[in-house]
């Protein structure tokens, strides 16, 4: 079965198109990523528009690639700057930035390059061989397993992700009720509206997207006061043999990238805890000569092994059931529906080839990965130089066009910059926004499962309980909400923030 | 300078506002549609209403905990949540957003390339830029570039205004 995706989507996979995408997007991943205050979700985010406009492989593979990418590309200003360009390399500069202090900045980031090509390749051969199996065991699931499904993914994202859970929550259920806005799929009636034709189909999520995180991101720099300013950067040159100090942390790279897939594979747990937690374990395993937090080898590539792995673990649940890990991931469900395709058992039985695609690019993405990130590096060290007073106005055309050329629409700009507004105010009260995207993308899914479910019901609400899986995921429903109820006295009763809870405060 | 339990206060009304809104709207338009009532595959109501009620909720649970952080920590707050920006800087943001908000109006208007050019120079202006020749060169420079992948490579008809400008490529 695995062998049958593979080789389909080989044949897809093996076009210049595809091939150069995936290369372009290893590129602009890394120096997204490299640049503070940008990343991997905004890299999505700004390029969505362009992929949506190319064919399916080829458009995921541009978009996972610069996942991959922009996942590693923030060690390399942790490195050098002592800034992570993206709070999942935060753990990265423990150890990065003091090596780059001793003189061997070119082995940090060699190594750091290394051991997420190899944490990435070690996530995608989960991905390959796990995500057809759940696939073909959710392939049994029906409307009220998805409807619980889509209420958990909600649910641990919110308990997992840091900050405040009721917030989480609350920024979750208006992604719900964005999602509401439109044509109702059952009844035909339209609903939030107003009489304007526009709303016929809801708000584009592109729109939303970009709003809400890249104009709000831009407003935030807009406040800092280094916008002329031209970063010190040293050019760093990593060579062949950074490849070979990786290698001999072997049993630190395949225990990290384990915990990066099985962090990643959680919906909302994500790269910063994956990272933080493989750290901690590297740390607590170390040989007594190795002195983490001074510049030891195996500090970077427990935390680069782990964050990248949990790429491909994340794409389990995203392509098998439906269910986004992350909010990167909610960007890339959100493409391949766009495309026409919908996530789940049915896209492993009707589009084989689409689903081996996918798996050839993360693959392929992961060696593009090592090749340019070794050859590559001083460009992403000159890019770190160009001040923000160019970057800013480039990303809001960049924004504007991009959501222009969606439709060709003025409306859609406008929701651009409301959500825009919308979006400052919720970082400003310290709302995250990756639930309000969550929420967008699972709502329907959601309410278009939970209404099949008690049309099919003989008995009302009971459906939910009647089938085994389903009664399964509604206890682990019950589970997190009493976990959410506990965490949030828990978090009110005690106020300092650990490291951990810094990041993934900042993560978005 | 706008406290950080002005903004927390603000997004909670704003929460407020989105709710009334779905209730209004149940209350009036999807009633006189008939689709306020009745069975799962009618009633298109039901779910946002639900959701409605739960962020209700949660907007009081959210209240209260703000309330309680509130007398818990009078003053020991602020420092924290300013993080040393200055009105200055939040001006700047505004006129970014005040200047980007009138791109997009006037954007249709007089099109693609008379209107983004402007948009730059003023931004870079606003960014503390004044170098006037250096930010002429850039804005036309970033426009320019960004036109040409957008129109040769991905095919993208760019907005034309009404004296329908376009560059021949």
């Amino acid at each position: 079965m695995i062998f049958e995706f593979l080789s389909a989507g080989l044949d897809v996979f093996l076009s210049p198109l595809a091939l150069g995408l995936t290369f372009a997007g290893i590129i602009i991943g890394l120096v997204v990523g490299a640049m503070p205050g940008l990343g991997p979700l905004m890299g999505i985010i700004l390029l969505l528009p362009v992929a949506i406009g190319l064919p399916p492989v080829p458009a995921m593979g541009f978009l996972i690639a610069i996942f991959v990418g922009g996942s590693c590309g923030g060690s390399i200003s942790a490195i050098l700057l002592r800034i992570p360009g993206t709070p999942l390399a935060a753990a990265t500069l423990f150890d990065g930035y003091p090596m780059a202090q001793k003189g061997r900045a070119s082995d940090a980031i060699g190594i750091a390059i290394t051991s997420s090509a190899i944490g990435g390749l070690i996530g995608g051969v989960v991905l390959v061989f796990c995500a057809p199996i759940l696939a073909s065991f959710a392939a049994n699931f029906a409307p009220p397993e998805y409807a619980m499904l889509a209420i958990m993914g909600l649910f641990a994202i919110a308990v997992i992700s840091g900050g405040s859970i009721i917030k989480g929550l609350l920024a979750g259920s208006f992604g719900l009720l964005i999602a509401t806005v439109g044509t109702d799929s059952f009844s035909t009636g339209l609903r939030f509206t107003f009489g304007s034709n526009n709303l016929l189909n809801g708000f584009h999520i592109v729109a939303v997207v970009v709003g809400l995180f890249a104009i709000s991101e831009m407003a935030a720099q807009m406040t800092k006061r280094d916008l002329l300013k031209t970063p010190e950067v040293k050019v760093a040159r990593p060579g062949l043999q950074t490849i070979g100090l990786t290698l001999k942390h072997y049993g630190n790279l395949i225990r990290s990238s384990a915990i990066g897939t099985f962090f990643g594979a959680i919906p909302g747990a994500g790269g910063v805890i994956s990272s933080f937690t493989s750290y901690a374990v590297a740390k607590a395993a170390a040989k007594p000569g190795e002195k983490y937090g001074e510049g030891a080898e195996g500090g970077i590539v427990a935390t680069e092994a782990a964050n990248n792995a949990t790429v491909g673990g994340t794409l389990v649940p995203t392509l098998s059931l439906g269910i986004p890990g992350d909010a990167s991931s909610a960007m890339l469900l959100g493409a391949l529906l766009i495309l026409g395709f919908v996530p789940g058992p049915a896209m492993f039985e009707n589009n084989p080839d689409v689903v081996g695609g996918i798996f050839m690019v993360y693959l392929a993405s992961n060696v593009f990965l090592l090749i340019a990130g070794i050859l590559l590096t001083p460009v992403f060290v000159y890019v770190l130089r160009v001040p923000k007073v160019y970057l800013i106005p480039s990303i809001l055309l960049l924004c504007s066009i991009g959501t222009f050329a969606l439709q060709a629409s003025v409306f859609d700009l406008q929701v651009m910059l409301v959500f825009g507004l919308i979006g400052i105010l919720f970082r400003a009260a310290d709302y995250p926004l990756a639930p309000v995207v969550i929420g967008m993308i699972l709502g329907p899914i959601l309410e278009a499962n939970f209404r099949r479910s008690l049309l099919i019901s003989r008995d009302g609400y009971w459906i939910f309980l009647d089938r085994p899986v389903s009664a399964t995921l509604v206890a682990v429903n019950a589970l997190l909400l009493a976990a959410m109820v506990y965490l949030t006295i828990k978090r009110m009763r005690g106020s300092k923030k650990s490291d951990l809870a810094k990041a993934m405060s900042a993560e978005e | 300078m706008t406290s950080s339990r002005t903004l927390k206060l603000a997004a909670l009304g704003f929460l407020l506002a989105v709710i009334v809104i779905v209730f209004w709207q149940i209350e009036t338009d999807l009633k006189e549609q008939g689709i306020a009532s009745g069975g799962p595959y009618d009633n298109a109501a039901s779910y946002p209403y639900s959701i409605a009620v739960f962020v209700g909720v949660l907007l009081v649970l959210q209240l209260v905990i703000e309330l309680l952080n509130d007398k818990a920590t009078p003053q020991t707050e602020a420092p924290e949540a300013a993080e040393d920006i200055q009105p200055s800087d939040i001006r700047r943001a505004g006129m970014m957003l005040a200047i980007f908000a009138v791109y997009v109006m006037v954007l249709t208007t007089i099109g693609y390339h008379l209107a983004t050019a402007p948009m730059i120079y003023a931004i870079m202006w606003v960014c503390g830029m004044r170098n006037l020749l250096k930010i002429a060169i850039s804005s036309v420079a970033i426009a320019t570039g960004f036109a040409f992948v957008f129109e040769v490579f991905l095919n993208v008809v760019l907005p034309l205004g009404i004296w329908n400008i376009f560059i021949p490529w």
